[in-house]
């Protein structure tokens, strides 16, 4: 009995063992790039942090604009319809929702009583003013690459805005996930604490835009799976995940199921419009960092990140089909028929973008070669049925359909566009879709 | 200064280019055939043609027109299909208050002017975006049907 015992705890402590070295062992967001790091001060090919050259002399508070928007601070810190920095935007975990809090330089509700290093304790550390421990939602583990003296332009430019009053939600995250000592034990294992170091044998364009990625624009909390940890598993970087609702596509150089048979062209126009022809228009999420992000930054800026993405190992995607379907038929009867879908897709959406897929109103309508309706599961199709999808330079403009079509009938519309302008259909249920809804509201 | 080619005719008209045509037509040129129902191409009151295909003039950019030619309400009764949609309006009296009926007309006279003889399901899908109030849906069918007969 007693040995059996033994064993048994034997066992589990190799297990935990192994699993602690598993994470332990788990690669750093720039590991693939291998080569020497080196300290800023000593590469010798300009300086990849910072902003960018026309900026240099700007003021701090300009220079922190800049950052932040790269950071893209503001699209998680506003509740939708609310004040900008305000916090209250929720992020729904499968274990309860969390929300973001205000960074207003106010003194009661905001960050107005922040010192540098308590901000950069939080920036750097995910450590809260009370000491308290932020959860990763707050991407701390990114922007612990961030420079001193880049984070504290950041919070100049915070504390050069409005203080707003505006509290706190509570969260309601579910025991043990809402014991915030634990991140402390989450941050032992997969948070680096150490600042950007450029690669010495890497170009100029590549080690900014390896900054712009990993410590700014946090392109991986979105894009790159996560472990059972809900860390970042950079084993499969950038190789694309289901976040928040959306799937965030695999941007590996992988030719098939990420971006390495685009063109620089296709990449730099797609970033800094949120849309490229013959690759669809970025929504969501993706169109939310467009918007009030990648649009915003330098030229050269997004240049390097282009760069960057080019040196990402290709990972496949085996729930992706490699190759995007062409044009559509021209006429409604060539193509699937699934009764229901077909009958609301030619009534609310055939007279923008075509039976052929091909728009006749506006290239940003245009579904041929956009990865969602070449996507079997079809989860963005329904989120963009489900929201619409809005620019701010108005250069897209697309009805909500949320709250006019039901679940079954979403599903059925859904399975219809992807069947139709996509290389394999999805088979989504309105359960499927009564899901998703759920995952999106606020 | 831009130009369009409407109706056959060139005209010449200010605008930003990203105004969409169906407020050119309206508000700068005064062709107030085409009319504004929703303004997010859910409609179809705002169909006019270009180069012979339906487009909600509502959301297209004036620009993007580029030169390709536009056909509206007030110039389709010169195309075979869109005599033949008009006379067989008359007959069968669609028509009731008639806000939607310039760009159901457009829409039958471009899905005529492909399938000549359409069936239920191909009137379906091209006249499905277009929604009348007064639910003459049933006339309007009908009449697709005789413009058909009659054009053949």
């Amino acid at each position: 009995m007693r040995r059996t015992l033994l064993t048994i705890v034997a066992i589990l402590v190799v297990i935990a063992g192994a699993v602690a070295l598993w994470f332990l062992s788990a690669p750093g967001p720039l590991s693939f790039a291998g080569g020497n790091k080196v300290a800023l001060a000593s590469y010798k090919d300009g300086k990849p942090t910072g902003v960018p050259a026309e900026l240099q002399q700007a003021s701090i508070e300009k220079r922190g604009e800049y950052l932040a928007q790269a950071a893209d601070c503001m699209v998680c810190h506003t509740a939708p319809g609310g004040k900008e920095y305000t916090g209250g935007f929720a992020f729904k975990l499968p274990f309860g929702t969390l929300y973001s809090t205000n960074i207003t330089p106010d003194k009661e509700t905001g960050i107005g009583n922040y010192s540098d290093a308590e901000f950069l304790a939080a920036m750097h550390r995910g450590v809260r003013r009370d000491g308290a421990r932020l959860y990763p939602a707050m991407p701390y583990n990114s922007y612990t690459y961030v420079t001193d003296e880049d984070a504290l332009a950041i919070k100049a430019y915070l504390f050069s805005l409005p203080p707003v009053k505006a509290p706190a939600r509570t969260n309601t995250l579910a025991f043990p996930f809402n014991q915030r000592w634990g991140m402390a034990f989450w941050s032992a294992f997969f948070n680096e604490d150490v600042r950007f170091q450029p690669v010495a044998d890497k170009s100029a364009d590549w080690n900014r835009g390896a900054y712009l990625a990993e410590a700014l624009a946090h392109c991986g909390d979105c894009h790159t799976p996560r472990n059972l940890a809900f860390a970042l598993d950079n084993r499969k970087k950038f190789a694309g995940t289901v976040s928040a609702g959306w799937y965030a596509y695999n941007i590996t150089t992988d030719k098939g199921a990420g971006i390495g048979a685009w063109t620089d062209e296709a990449l730099l126009s797609y970033l800094s419009t949120g849309h490229a022809p013959g690759h669809g228009t970025a929504s969501g999420p993706m169109g939310e960092a467009v918007d009030h992000s990648f649009s915003k930054l330098a030229a050269s800026d997004v240049r390097a990140l282009v760069a960057y993405l080019r040196s990402v190992p290709a990972k496949p995607s085996s729930d992706l089909p490699s190759t995007l379907a062409g044009v559509a038929a021209t006429s409604h009867r060539q193509g699937p028929d699934n009764g229901r879908g077909k009958q609301i897709f030619a009534g609310a959406c055939a007279s923008c973008h075509d039976w052929s897929g091909v728009s006749a109103i506006t290239p940003t309508a245009t579904l041929t070669g956009a990865r969602a309706v070449n996507d079997p599961g079809g989860t963005n199709v329904v989120q963009v049925i489900l929201t619409g999808m809005q620019r701010p330079n108005g250069l897209v403009s697309m009805p909500s359909f949320g709250s006019i079509y039901s679940d079954a009938d979403v599903a059925a519309l859904a399975n219809y566009v992807t069947a139709r302008f996509g290389s394999k259909g999805s088979t989504l249920t309105a359960k499927d879709v009564a899901k998703l809804r759920q995952q999106t509201a606020q | 200064m831009a130009t369009l080619k409407i109706n056959g005719e060139t005209k010449n008209f200010e605008a930003t280019p990203d105004t969409p045509l169906l407020w050119v037509l309206r508000d700068v040129i005064g062709m107030t055939g085409t009319k504004f129902g929703c303004g997010i191409a859910q409609c179809g009151a705002c169909t006019v043609h270009v180069d012979g295909k339906p487009v909600r003039s509502c959301l297209l950019p004036v620009s993007a027109v580029g030169d390709r030619s536009v056909t509206t309400i007030e110039g389709i009764g010169a195309t075979p299909a869109g005599a033949a949609v008009q006379k067989a309006w008359l007959e069968l009296e669609v028509i009731q208050c008639g806000y939607c009926q310039s760009g159901q007309i457009m829409s039958a006279a471009a899905l005529l002017a492909t399938t000549p003889n359409p069936d239920d399901s191909d009137i379906n899908a091209a006249m499905a975006g277009n929604i009348c109030r007064c639910g003459t849906y049933v006339r309007i069918r009908d009449a697709i049907k005789r413009a058909a007969g009659n054009a053949a």
